[in-house]
């Protein structure tokens, strides 16, 4: 909320000698909540997002929002690789931002005069070589001696690093998009991508009688040992839930189906409905996850769900609500009375400030009031009357309910 | 609060001809846009948008308008002339209906959008039935069921 608050962002990048850095850093970002991918997923249109994310998304509309087209719940599919590269960057993000931004400052202060000659001999050669990328990269592969320069050219504020980048043979392995393949998280075999999802479905096997014995631990030392302890499967998945057609059940079939899941069952169908549907959400997502959280963590984020977005949200609030007006099944009685006190309550405050008005022939007064009300935006109430304050008459409300129910 | 994070997140590197104006909460936000080719309907004027996210942003979509100031804020604003927007500022753009929108969109893409769609305008006019729009509606932007029925834009 307040500005000054410290945020991680592939913006970041821009000021520093690393600014291509930026648009590699938002390609691990999920385009729906704008953070690192959390449990990435893949889609049938073959966009990534957060497992949590395309969720909420294919509940709601059931298309990709990245191209739109439709897909359903059950053809998502963990992207693992993914997951692993935001890992991997997460960890190596501090360091590298601390070093650009150190860099930076060094440039400022002008202590840079001896390295001059030497960055102005790397511009030349990437000058030369833009045109080159492009191509090399259609062919699939580049040589060692292009790859070499060109990450020289990159890595010119970290230099320290340059020399294990060229000299590190097994830096072939490890970088993955060079050939078009990507390696098994397991086992490291190289393959297409196609290939991995499938193949990992042997090693689950494999994990039954376990004789994992990876080949090449010892020469990818630490950086190993991450991917290693992440991604091994998790020996108990929980399962997944089902989508249930709400439609062919009643009220109390799904109330029940509430109460055997373990989460809260109060409420209007409407509600029951959307909670499910939150719940599941947030269950299989979890599913994805490769240190899968306890119900009870899961029941704390629904239990957020629940106070600003579901039943404990801001109820009168127009953002919360409006949606439901406009549905077909919206019960206008049901609403007129369950919001019965919160007009009349609207109605009290609005008067006595009108009242208040009249009397204090101090113009500046109201306006202070009305001033205070607006930054209290977490009241429904303080919204309303923001939202619409002119039309808190009665008349105008009742037409306003009869009108959108019609 | 799901939309906390996500709306902090904005960037100063914002793109040209659009600027932040106030986004002090995760509420309401207002922006600047200018249109920045030579298209005389707009030519040298800016225009602030007004943005609502509700809890569910950005699984759905934000209430944007244009809003008017007086000049003697020091910063005069009004409503751009275009078929599809109404005197009161209300827009008629399909990406800010709930068919239309998609969570990847942001702030800048949809002031670019918006950008996009006044520079592509050579109709000095507002929409069809404008006077009896905003003489009745009271409903809030994302009650209100347009029908997109034209695809120049």
């Amino acid at each position: 909320m307040d500005q000054s608050f410290e945020l991680a962002d592939s913006t970041d990048w821009l000021e520093t000698p690393l600014s291509l850095l930026a648009p590699f850093e938002s390609s691990l970002r999920c385009q729906v909540c704008k953070d690192f991918f959390d449990n990435p997923v893949i889609t049938s249109c073959s966009h990534t997002f957060c497992s949590l994310c395309i969720r909420r998304c294919l509940s709601t509309e059931g298309k990709c929002p990245a191209c739109r087209s439709s897909d359903q719940e059950l053809k998502l599919r963990r992207n693992w690789a993914v997951q692993e590269l935001v890992d991997a960057f997460k960890l190596a993000r501090p360091g590298v931002l601390d070093l650009a931004r150190r860099e930076n400052v060094r440039i400022a202060r002008g202590e840079d005069e001896i390295e001059k000659p030497t960055r102005k001999k790397r511009k030349v050669n990437q000058v030369e070589e833009e045109p080159q990328v492009p191509e090399t990269s259609s062919q699939g592969r580049r040589t060692r001696s292009q790859r070499s320069t060109n990450s020289s050219t990159d890595d010119r504020t970290v230099p320290q690093i340059v020399p294990e980048v060229i000299e590190d043979s097994q830096d072939d392995e490890e970088y993955m998009p060079e050939d078009g393949l990507v390696s098994c998280p397991i086992c490291f075999r190289k393959m297409k991508e196609e290939a991995v999802f499938p193949h990992l479905n042997v090693h689950q096997q494999e994990e039954e009688a376990p004789k994992k014995t990876p080949t090449k631990t010892a020469s990818f030392g630490s950086l190993k040992a991450i991917s290693q302890r992440g991604l091994t499967l998790p020996t108990k998945q929980p399962e997944r839930l089902p989508a249930i057609n709400y439609s062919i059940l009643k009220d109390n079939a799904l109330r029940k189906k509430l109460r055997d899941l373990g989460i809260p069952d109060w409420g209007q169908k409407q509600l029951l409905q959307r909670r499910h549907t939150e719940w599941m959400n947030l269950w299989n997502a979890n599913c994805d996850s490769k240190n899968p959280k306890s119900k009870r963590i899961l029941l704390q984020e629904l239990d957020v769900w629940e106070r600003t977005q579901g039943g404990h949200a801001t109820a009168p609030s127009p953002f919360t609500t409006s949606n439901n007006v406009m549905r077909k099944d919206f019960d206008a009685n049901e609403w007129s009375n369950s919001h019965d006190d919160d007009f009349k309550r609207l109605i009290a405050n609005a008067r006595k400030k009108s009242e208040a008005q009249s009397r204090s022939s101090i113009p500046g007064e109201s306006s202070s009031s009305s001033g205070q009300r607006e930054p209290e935006p977490q009241q429904g109430a303080g919204l309303l009357v923001n939202g619409a304050g002119v039309e808190f008459s009665p008349d105008t409300d009742a037409n306003h309910v009869i009108d959108l129910s019609g | 609060m799901f939309a906390t994070k996500r709306l902090s997140k904005m960037q100063e590197h914002l793109p040209p001809g659009i600027t932040i104006v106030k986004c002090d909460n995760l509420e309401e936000w207002q922006m600047d846009i200018k249109i920045l080719d030579d298209n005389p309907l707009y030519l040298d004027q800016t225009y602030r948008l007004k943005f609502i996210f509700s809890n569910k942003y950005p699984i759905e979509p934000p209430e944007v308008q244009f809003i008017q100031c007086a000049a003697s804020t020091g910063t005069p604003r009004t409503i751009p002339m275009h078929p599809h927007i109404y005197s009161n500022g209300i827009i008629c753009l399909d990406l800010l209906g709930t068919a239309g929108w998609s969570p990847v969109q942001t702030v800048e893409s949809v002031c670019m959008s918006l950008q996009s769609m006044l520079t592509a305008n050579n109709r000095d006019e507002r929409p069809a039935g404008d006077k009896e729009f905003i003489a009745t509606n009271r409903r809030r932007i994302r009650d209100i069921n347009f029908v997109y029925e034209d695809d120049n834009v």
